[in-house]
């Protein structure tokens, strides 16, 4: 099938200084690599989760997809056209079909606006105001369970839960195609996750909508994206289809981070692949791999080399010297 | 049992609001026994907060202890003077909190913060900061002595929570409150502070009362669990008996939900349905009937008695399935 949205070698980079300073300095390279070359593709009805620690480049990805930052080589197809380097207007019309689901759920609506100003937004910006706002309105809150009376409160008066359906309505108020929700689950408890997380499978099963969910829950990502790639300093180490990546992981880093999620059980045995320190910064990344620093099996060749892509099966890609062996099933 | 270096009896806490009175924890009864690590869990808005303000006596001004008492290694925290409580807080009795980048100071050295946390001590600022420097070792921060003149910002999160787990334990106290501390951090980083606090509590031997919402770690560091919903504590036992023997409706729901026991992927997570009650209209009987698959008549009516499973398990509910 034609993927809906294809992220070809994607590169994005921060400028850390001013060119006078860089001059100055004598720096020739004024900048900090946030996303180094990643790609990825999604199919309609697909989700894709992204999964790394803080400052991996995850929200980095999704911003330079909805065009919100420059992008310093690759492309973004979305739907076969490549959205890198168009115009304010001309990529205006592709953000009605891709959404984004803000991190912070109260933190993204506006206080001062009530639920149904809020909800008539996209409409506005985008020039589409339905004939009768008010039922598009209630509309748009029935299909995440919430009652339309809710449209004449403010955000302060809804749980972390409703605060957060309200973002699930904001994004399918233009009908988009792709929605790529940045942390759905953060901060909220674990029986209101499993709502938000059913609501969105069923819309996609209902609308055939494509997700791009972002997240370091590695419990969540298991049970709702197809497939699934493991950033680390704005790399995909590995990626793959979801249960490969889980139960066949060639990666050091997939297998550390899998172990480190351990099931709620006191007498669990913890295989615990152990890494030490944490991530290093984007300003100060490491020559060769970048993991060899916290890598249990670093070797010589790692501190010289980044290692070059190899391919384990359909999809499933990863980026090691020294891959692990895969377990016998 | 030696007596518990925590005593809760009976607690209730209301919150005076314009709309009501908010009756935020009831009838509260937990021990923690020494040198044990003793867990709370539940939702938000489940009280876990106002128990530990109130454990430390830094409540919110609208807050008032209805019933109940709080002793600590004996003493009635209610009836101390202010002068009292001081030389609890941070001696006896200290914390870590929940964020990391807000519990240290700023514009002050770390070197400065952790020798002044001793200023009870008669010792000479330079044993102080020795003490500081070894202690920041003992959490895993690397090249103790030089770090001690950064300041906060040069620190990561990871760095920062070790500091303030590094702060809490530098005066030995009896009891150490720890109030989420690793729900800011990720995965890995995470692994490694409970790895430390296990280690040190082993070294230590300082009781923990430790909470969070977070299953795994719960599961993984505490001796003893107790289970809070609404303001109430529904069960508690020993971390056995709640994650192998759950006998709590509500305790059983909340270990479903949880992503990572379910084996088989899913597309549909279980869920809770309905919400918290409200705390300022009660309803009658027991506090989860409304979202209880198992409530029968019996628990629209009265409340729950506390029934006893085992040595320390306790479970609050009508319907136990024996």
């Amino acid at each position: 099938m034609e993927p809906l949205l294809e992220v070809d070698n994607l590169r994005v980079r921060f400028k850390t200084k001013s060119a006078v300073k860089a001059f100055m300095e004598k720096d020739d390279d004024p900048y900090i690599d946030g996303v180094m070359g990643v790609s990825f593709a999604i199919e309609p009805g697909q989700t894709y989760g992204l999964v790394g620690e803080s400052g991996s480049g995850k929200t980095t990805i999704a911003r330079a997809v909805m065009g919100l930052i420059p992008v310093h080589s690759g492309a973004i197809r979305f739907n076969g056209e490549n959205l890198v380097g168009l115009s304010r207007d001309r990529i205006k019309p592709f953000r009605r079909d891709i959404a984004l689901m803000f991190q912070d759920p109260a933190g993204s609506l506006s206080p001062r606006l009530k639920i149904r100003s809020i909800l008539a937004e996209p409409f506005r910006i985008h020039g589409m105001m339905p004939e009768n706002l008010s039922d598009e309105v209630a509309r748009l809150l029935k299909m995440v369970n919430l009652s339309p009376s809710m449209g004449d409160l403010y955000p302060h008066q809804l749980s972390g839960g409703q605060a957060r359906r309200v973002g699930v309505a904001r994004a399918l108020a233009l009908s988009p195609k792709l929605i790529i929700a940045d942390e759905p689950t953060a901060g909220l408890d674990v029986s209101v996750q499993g709502e938000i997380l059913n609501l969105m499978a069923q819309l996609q099963n209902d609308m055939g909508l494509s997700f791009l969910i972002i997240t370091h829950n590695l419990a969540v990502v298991r049970h709702v994206s197809d497939h699934v790639a493991i950033m680390y300093l704005g790399r995909f180490l590995e990626q793959g289809p979801t249960q490969t990546v889980f139960h066949q992981m060639r990666h050091p880093y997939t297998q550390a981070l899998l172990s480190a999620h351990a099931s709620p059980d006191p007498d669990a045995v913890h295989h615990r692949i152990s890494i030490s320190g944490e991530i290093p910064g984007l300003v100060s990344r490491p020559r060769g791999c970048e993991f060899h620093t916290r890598c249990p099996g670093v070797r010589e060749k790692c501190h010289r080399q980044f290692p070059p892509r190899a391919d384990a099966g359909k999809d499933h890609r990863y980026f090691c010297h020294y891959p692990l062996s895969v377990p016998e099933n | 049992m030696a007596e518990p270096v925590l005593d809760i009896r009976n607690l209730s806490v209301n919150y005076l609001t314009p709309r009501g009175t908010v009756k935020a924890l009831r009838r509260i009864n937990l021990q923690v026994p020494s040198a044990k690590v003793v867990g709370l869990v539940g939702e938000s808005g489940c009280g876990k907060s106002t128990l530990i303000s109130t454990v430390i006596r830094l409540m919110a001004e609208n807050a008032r202890v209805a019933a109940g008492e709080i002793r600590f290694t004996g003493k009635d925290m209610q009836q101390l003077s202010p002068r009292d409580l001081r030389a609890i807080r941070g001696r006896d009795m200290s914390m870590v909190f929940q964020d990391p980048m807000t519990a240290l100071n700023p514009v002050f050295t770390v070197g400065r913060q952790m020798a002044d946390i001793q200023y009870r001590d008669a010792v000479s600022r330079k044993e102080k900061l020795k003490r500081a420097s070894d202690m920041l070792s003992l959490v895993g921060i690397p090249d103790a002595v030089s770090r001690l003149d950064n300041y906060p910002h040069h620190f990561s999160g990871g760095m920062r929570q070790r500091i303030t787990i590094a702060m809490a334990l530098l005066v030995q106290p009896k009891l150490l409150i720890a109030d989420e501390p690793t729900t800011a951090l990720d995965a890995t980083l995470e692994v490694q502070i409970i790895r430390l606090l296990k280690a040190l509590q082993a070294d230590f031997q300082c009781a923990i009362l430790f909470i969070s919402h977070h299953l795994n770690v719960i599961a993984e560091l505490c001796d003893f669990v107790g289970v809070m919903y609404a303001g109430e504590l529904v069960e508690k036992g020993s971390v056995r008996d709640i994650f192998h023997r759950p006998g709590h409706p509500y305790t059983r729901a909340l270990l479903e939900c949880d992503p990572s026991v379910i084996a088989e992927p899913t597309r549909f997570l279980p869920t809770i349905p309905g919400e918290i009650p409200s705390l300022i209209d009660l309803p009658e009987g027991c506090i989860f009937h409304d979202r209880c698959p198992r409530a029968a008549q019996v628990c629209k009516k009265t409340p729950p008695p506390e029934v006893s499973l085992a040595e320390h398990h306790t479970v609050a509910c009508h319907c136990l399935e024996v």
